[in-house]
């Protein structure tokens, strides 16, 4: 479960948003840190969308929070149109921001409750503008009627709306400065099945409408399935496998991307349900395992993933990558 | 048939507030054989956990409750009327959503067992922390003896949950109600606390009521599955049954709109349009009626009755899904371009169209 490795990097001209050995820590006090994302590097073509499972702890949040220089970042590179999100502070780095948006697990938490919705929409327009510098009125009821929420509701408060309705909201929110990225960490899953449909179609159509580049953050494996282009499944602040969607469930290589797609209630029909009998618990991320991080309950362990971290590897010319010393194999034709 | 172990009849409750009367159930029927797994589903509001609550007498008492609910030939409102002690917590149990809640987080796990050792069945302080021991073990933790003397911050998720069965069954009920046990924790928890009931069910011969919103969850563990809405159970039958030939158009609509791992990405997902309706002073139609593709006139004018076979395939509908009526509803409804309760549609290929 390493990770490290460049190899799933592209030399693609589209690539808008490249992240390189990305490390983040939080101290916990005493001199102990917790290691979230040690060392990942992953990238993003423009009009992608790349989704990100794994178990909670896993770090995927860390990872779209530190795009975003929500937490920060202990080393590692976050390029961006010429510009390393990493290191910029100041000036270079608010000019940069309104190119990149977030969605949130919580519609009714990220929404200000006093606020009127139409305001809450406007925030990022009255301080930045559109491209003229200006903005109206009718600038917010464009992006709530895309959004599908009626612009007669614009002086209500988010109380007044059920949680799809918020999420809405917080998507045309995330709308106005009319971003490049947009990073959704879990925008479904507070949600009940019948509306979830909805969001996610609703997340597809504003994609292609605005020209978005989606980070799609979920546990659920089908969920993330459904939205996404190419997937990263993260455990303990490493990515596992990387690859595009339907090749990555069709084949997946990593053991621990094995026990994923047997563990979900409808078991994945490509895997056998055995796969997902890992033992225990996820290990303590403030004293991660040496050699592979996934050793403590993989079935395949050899003295090798005690000591040594495997590296990103392809396979063949495909679109897919993975990190394991003991891969799964797959005969072709099966 | 024998009796069945559980038979609830024409349950309604309603909560009194300040902004009307919430209609919260709606007369729920069902029964529940021993032995059987029972998977209750549906979405916030549908008054699935009202349900559960209502069983454990765990409603607040401003809660207007009617309707019988036999358990083992005993009347369960009577029992909660008598304030019948050692029922609730030993013959019918429950485990709750959220397992750090529903633990003491100032008291030792052992001793949190043990406390309903000794309140029910009068064990003393050393046989119920032997017992507790013993327990934690049955429920797959761990080096349970020294998991007694752990707090429940000191365990994790799952482990916590394991530790809130192992109260569940302290003493040996004859049902035990989980309450969207496995929302709260990872899949690879999941699958661990699914196989884990799984098991100790058969074990013991424990019959369970299994709620989630999860349908993928009921799928794979339950006998039979109620789908709820609006506080009624609209359709009922044999999971396997219910999957392959629903008959409530919520329950086709419900099947359609989740994403399928076995679908390639990017597959374009059925919503339901619309949302959940408001339980207050609801409207006498079928309350599915506004979101439904089936939807007639007879639809909005009453509520249709549950028809099929009692205990086999019971559905609440006028115009089921998959049935000549179903589809003839639905051709007129696309030839005119909308139903009748307005709600527009066009090129949907479902319910077996």
């Amino acid at each position: 479960m390493a990770g490290t490795g460049h190899a799933p990097l592209r030399d693609d001209p589209n690539v808008l948003l490249a992240v390189r050995d990305l490390e983040v820590e939080f101290p916990v006090g005493r001199g102990a840190v917790v290691h979230a994302v040690s060392g990942i590097s992953f990238d993003v073509a423009e009009g992608e969308t790349l989704g990100i499972v794994g178990e909670s702890g896993c770090g995927k949040s860390t990872v779209a929070k530190s795009i975003i220089r929500l937490n920060e970042i202990k080393a590692g590179s976050v390029d961006y149109q010429g510009h390393d999100l990493a290191k910029l502070e100041g000036e270079p780095l608010r000019k940069v921001r309104p190119d990149l948006q977030m969605i949130f697990q919580d519609p009714i938490s990220s929404l200000n409750p006093r606020r009127k919705i139409r305001d809450v929409i406007s925030e990022g327009l009255a301080v930045w503008g559109d491209e003229h510098g200006t903005w109206s009125q009718d600038r917010i009821e464009e992006l709530m009627l895309a959004v599908g929420i009626d612009p007669k509701f614009g002086d209500r408060r988010p109380h007044q709306f059920s949680g799809g309705q918020c999420q809405r909201i917080g998507i045309a929110r995330a709308l106005a400065l009319d971003p490049k990225v947009m990073i959704c960490d879990e925008p479904v899953s507070a949600l009940d099945v019948s509306v979830q449909a909805q969001v996610l179609n609703l997340l597809e159509d504003m994609k292609q409408r605005y020209g978005l580049t989606l980070l799609f953050i979920s546990h659920d494996l089908s969920v993330v399935k459904n939205v996404s282009d190419r997937i990263i499944v993260m455990y303990l602040g490493k990515a596992c496998e990387i690859g595009d969607a339907d090749e990555l469930y069709e084949n997946p290589r990593h053991p621990y991307t094995r026990a994923l797609l047997a563990s979900i209630p409808e078991p994945a029909p490509t895997v056998d349900p055995s796969d997902g009998d890992i033992d225990g618990e996820l290990p303590s991320p403030i004293n991660p395992p040496k050699g592979c991080r996934f050793n403590t309950r993989c079935q395949h362990t050899t003295d090798i993933c005690f000591t040594d971290e495997p590296k990103m590897q392809r396979v063949g010319e495909l679109d897919h990558y993975f990190a394991c010393h003991h891969p799964v194999e797959i005969s072709v034709g099966l | 048939m024998s009796e069945p172990q559980l038979s609830v009849r024409d349950l309604t409750v309603r909560f009194p507030t300040t902004r009307g009367v919430v209609q919260a159930l709606n007369g729920v029927n069902f029964d529940l054989e021993k032995g059987q797994m029972l998977g209750i589903v549906g979405e916030s509001g549908s008054g699935k956990s009202v349900t559960a609550k209502t069983l454990m007498n765990l409603l607040p008492r401003t809660a207007e409750i009617e309707g019988d609910v036999i358990f083992e030939g005993r009347d369960v409102r009577k029992l909660a009327a008598d304030g019948t002690q050692h029922f609730w917590g030993v013959e019918m149990t429950m485990v709750f959503q959220d397992p750090m809640t529903s633990l003491n987080p100032v008291k030792k796990c052992g001793e949190q067992i043990a406390e309903t050792l000794r309140y029910h069945l009068g064990r003393t302080k050393k046989e119920a922390i032997e017992e507790a021991v013993d327990l934690l073990g049955q429920v797959g933790l761990p080096e349970p003896a020294k998991r007694v003397d752990q707090y429940p911050h000191e365990l994790s998720g799952g482990l916590r949950q394991r530790v809130v069965i192992a109260m569940a069954l302290a003493c040996q009920p004859s049902l035990l109600i989980a309450d969207e046990p496995t929302t709260a924790v990872d899949v690879t928890v999941q699958r661990h606390i699914l196989n884990l009931l799984d098991r100790l069910r058969e074990e013991r011969g424990m019959s369970m009521i299994l709620i989630t919103h999860d349908l993928g969850v009921a799928r794979g563990r339950c006998d039979d599955i109620a789908v709820m809405y609006a506080g009624r159970i609209v359709e009922r039958s044999a999971t396997e049954t219910l999957f392959s030939d629903s008959r409530h158009p919520y329950t086709d609509a419900l099947l359609r709109s989740i994403p399928r791992i076995d679908q390639p990405s990017h597959t374009r997902l059925e919503p339901i349009p619309g949302r959940p309706p408001e339980l207050i002073n609801p409207p006498v139609r079928c309350a599915y009626s506004p979101r439904c593709r089936f939807a007639q006139p007879d639809c909005l004018s009453a509520i249709p009755d549950v028809h099929g076979v009692r205990g086999m395939h019971e559905f609440a509908c006028f115009h089921p899904a998959n049935t000549d009526r179903g589809r003839e509803a639905l051709a007129a409804n696309v030839a005119a371009g909308k139903t009748a309760a307005g709600l527009p549609i066009a090129g949907y290929a479902g319910g077996g169209g």
